[in-house]
């Protein structure tokens, strides 16, 4: 057969290997927002001492208000798709697209468990495993500003305008603390790639916020501001500008940027948890132990159970990070815009700046 | 073959983003195709082996030079402007110039000699085994260290020159 | 791969459109960008030089040509702004100030 010319068997392996980890990425995501939603209602009413939507159930079940969740996205699907009549209609039906693809891409560069041994194949476990790791992953979401900026100028709105500039601006505005604070990993670590870095974090001592605490300060603030989360969601908070950028937005619309939003939270959690927290590593036990324990019980399909175990892990500690988004968000009132961006031009800026500088001086220290 | 094929679709990208933003009437389009046409640029840079190029490209050019652009165009609300219809000699001049030298670089890709590209892997390419931003950054930081450093001059300089263009005048005191 | 040729056709390509840009439009934005795809042009001519040498020095030029392409953006960004804010238009027509 011609195919066979074409494409050695490798290749249709590891392609066939490819959709199913693409798979795997696009359900784990999709699952995300829905969830954070349950979350985003269950979780102020247990900070402020109330009890949240438990109402809405299926035959009785009601399951601690996750139908709630089910019912809030029915209702998203059903609604009618209003365009205003003087938006620019190209880009009023581009911009959710243009919000959801980097999010999604992003998250296809984290890698979720080890690499994998299947009928005699390594399978990495990430859709995209090039060398330039996390530079891709800044590159994309440094794209996702586009989604903002379009919807603000599309619904030729002047609320929605404003809004989705200072969005857009305070977006690249903190993607640079974010970046310099990622700078004194990839020293310490020597390499780009996230497996690498997992990898490497090998005891608890060595994670990456013990090695680079200054870092981790500097990536948790900014993850916040990259994401429009509270304390820095002026340009889209409930009270303030109408709802910026996407109030003309409808129901399918509002869904693609509700779901970038909760996915790119997703992916800068998994983020922080793989760069400082060890990634799918579990804290005192090692990869090797892990498939020695489980070789005990299944003998060919350890490794595979492994990685399931892996996976788990990073969920677990990417939940630990949702959990810290939404409770800082319910927690701390939120910044003035003038505020924000000093904090990340005066502030934030010049403490990455000493943070590359002092990690050079340490690493400098240490090797001669 | 793949990597041919991969090439010809770029190529066909780029073909079509570059002549709509020469040829969109409205400013905020051609930008929108400018960042499409800059991320093509980006894909195929790490077609040719150079990967942490085609990260910083998309990153530091598609990622905040075009969003300038954009905020340029937003917040000026510009009206859109029509083509130009009074084209003088002197531009028609330099058209014709240009389309001439496009015309000799085709024909010397019918006609002409191959330069091959060379495969991947080369050993010149990759100096270390350990990826291109590795080695470009042994490079960078050897050989091109002044203008590394000049470029940061630079950089500083288009700051504060940016900043004070565009910065609005005292206002006169009554 | 495909050779070293058809790169410098597409170049070349992209560098006719940004020609036309600069020549053909009245929109000083436009101009602009017009500028940064002959900018463009010229890095990808770069990189497959780059290739066909064997030398990282095309990409490290690459590298320069982006730094130096971000401060012109910046500052003819900002003047953009200057001008709009005191002729109140950015058609190159009229902008007139020099005679000649």
């Amino acid at each position: 057969m011609g195919l066979n010319a074409m494409v050695s068997e490798v290749e249709v392996f590891q392609i066939v290997a490819m959709f199913i980890k693409i798979l795997v990425v696009v359900m784990v995501c999709m699952t995300v927002p829905p969830l954070m939603v349950w979350v985003e209602r269950r979780a102020p009413a247990l900070i402020q001492r109330r009890k949240g939507p438990n109402r809405v159930g299926v035959f009785q079940f009601r399951i601690w208000g996750l139908m709630q969740a089910i019912a809030d996205a029915v209702k998203l699907i059903f609604k009618e798709e209003i365009v205003p009549a003087v938006a620019n209609r190209r880009f009023f039906h581009i911009a959710p697209m243009i919000g959801v693809i980097p999010a999604l891409l992003t998250a296809s560069a984290i890698p979720f468990g080890p690499d994998i041994e299947l009928f005699g194949y390594v399978v990495p476990l990430t859709v995209i495993n090039v060398d330039a790791g996390f530079l891709f992953i800044l590159a994309i979401s440094s794209l996702g500003v586009y989604g903002i900026t379009l919807a603000g100028w599309a619904s030729n709105n002047k609320y929605s305008l404003l809004g989705s500039l200072r969005s857009s601006a305070q977006m690249v505005s903190y993607e640079i603390p974010l970046g310099l604070s990622l700078i004194p990993l990839v020293m310490i670590f020597s390499t780009f790639k996230l497996n690498d870095i997992v990898v490497s974090q090998n005891n608890i001592l060595g994670w990456g916020v013990f090695l680079a605490p200054i870092s981790f300060f500097l990536f948790a603030i900014s993850m916040f501001a990259e994401t429009n989360r509270a304390p820095f969601d002026l340009a889209e908070a409930d009270s303030e500008l109408v709802a910026g950028f996407h109030t003309e937005f409808g129901s399918t619309k509002f869904a693609l940027f509700f779901f970038a939003e909760y996915i790119n939270m997703f992916v800068l959690s998994c983020l922080c948890a793989t760069l400082f927290f060890g990634g799918w590593q579990i804290p005192f036990v090692s990869h090797d132990t892990v498939v020695g324990i489980l070789q005990n019980i299944t003998e060919d399909y350890a490794s595979l159970l492994a990685a399931l175990v892996g996976m788990l892990t990073l969920i677990v500690k990417a939940a630990f990070f949702m959990w810290f988004f939404v409770w800082v968000r319910w927690t701390l009132p939120r910044f003035r815009y003038d505020q924000l961006m000093g904090l990340g031009w005066k502030f934030l800026l010049p403490l990455g700046l000493f943070n590359i500088a002092f990690t050079a001086l340490i690493i400098a220290w240490r090797t001669f | 073959m793949g990597a041919t094929l991969l090439f010809g679709i770029f190529a066909f990208l780029i073909v079509a983003c570059s002549l709509m933003v020469v040829l969109a009437k409205d400013s905020v389009v051609s930008a929108v195709f400018l960042v499409a046409d800059l991320f093509v640029m980006a894909c195929i840079y790490a077609l040719l082996g150079a990967d942490f190029v085609a990260a910083i490209q998309v990153l530091v050019y598609a990622g905040a030079i075009l969003i300038l652009f954009l905020f340029v165009i937003m917040l000026l609300n510009l009206d859109i402007v029509a083509a130009r219809t009074n084209a003088g000699p002197l531009e028609i001049g330099m058209f014709i110039v240009v389309l001439i030298g496009f015309g000799i670089l085709v024909v010397n890709l019918l006609l002409g000699e191959r330069i091959e590209l060379l495969p991947p892997g080369d050993s010149g390419l990759s100096i270390t085994g350990k990826g291109n931003s590795y080695d470009l950054g042994l490079v960078l930081f050897s050989k091109y260290l002044w203008p590394f450093e000049m470029a940061s001059v630079l950089i500083l300089l288009a700051m504060v020159a940016g900043v004070l263009i565009a910065k609005r005048g005292k206002k006169k005191q009554p | 791969m495909v050779p070293f040729n058809y790169i410098i056709v597409l170049s070349a390509f992209m560098f006719f459109c940004g020609v036309f840009g600069v020549l053909f439009r009245r929109n000083i934005i436009a101009i602009l960008m017009s500028v940064e795809l002959m900018l463009n042009s010229v890095n990808l001519l770069f990189i497959g030089a780059s290739k066909v040498v064997g030398n990282l020095d095309g990409q490290i030029m690459v590298f320069f040509i982006i730094t130096v392409a971000a401060c012109e953006a910046a500052v003819g960004l900002a003047m953009v702004i200057a001008i709009f804010r005191k002729f109140g238009s950015i058609d190159t027509d009229k902008l007139r100030v020099l005679r000649g």
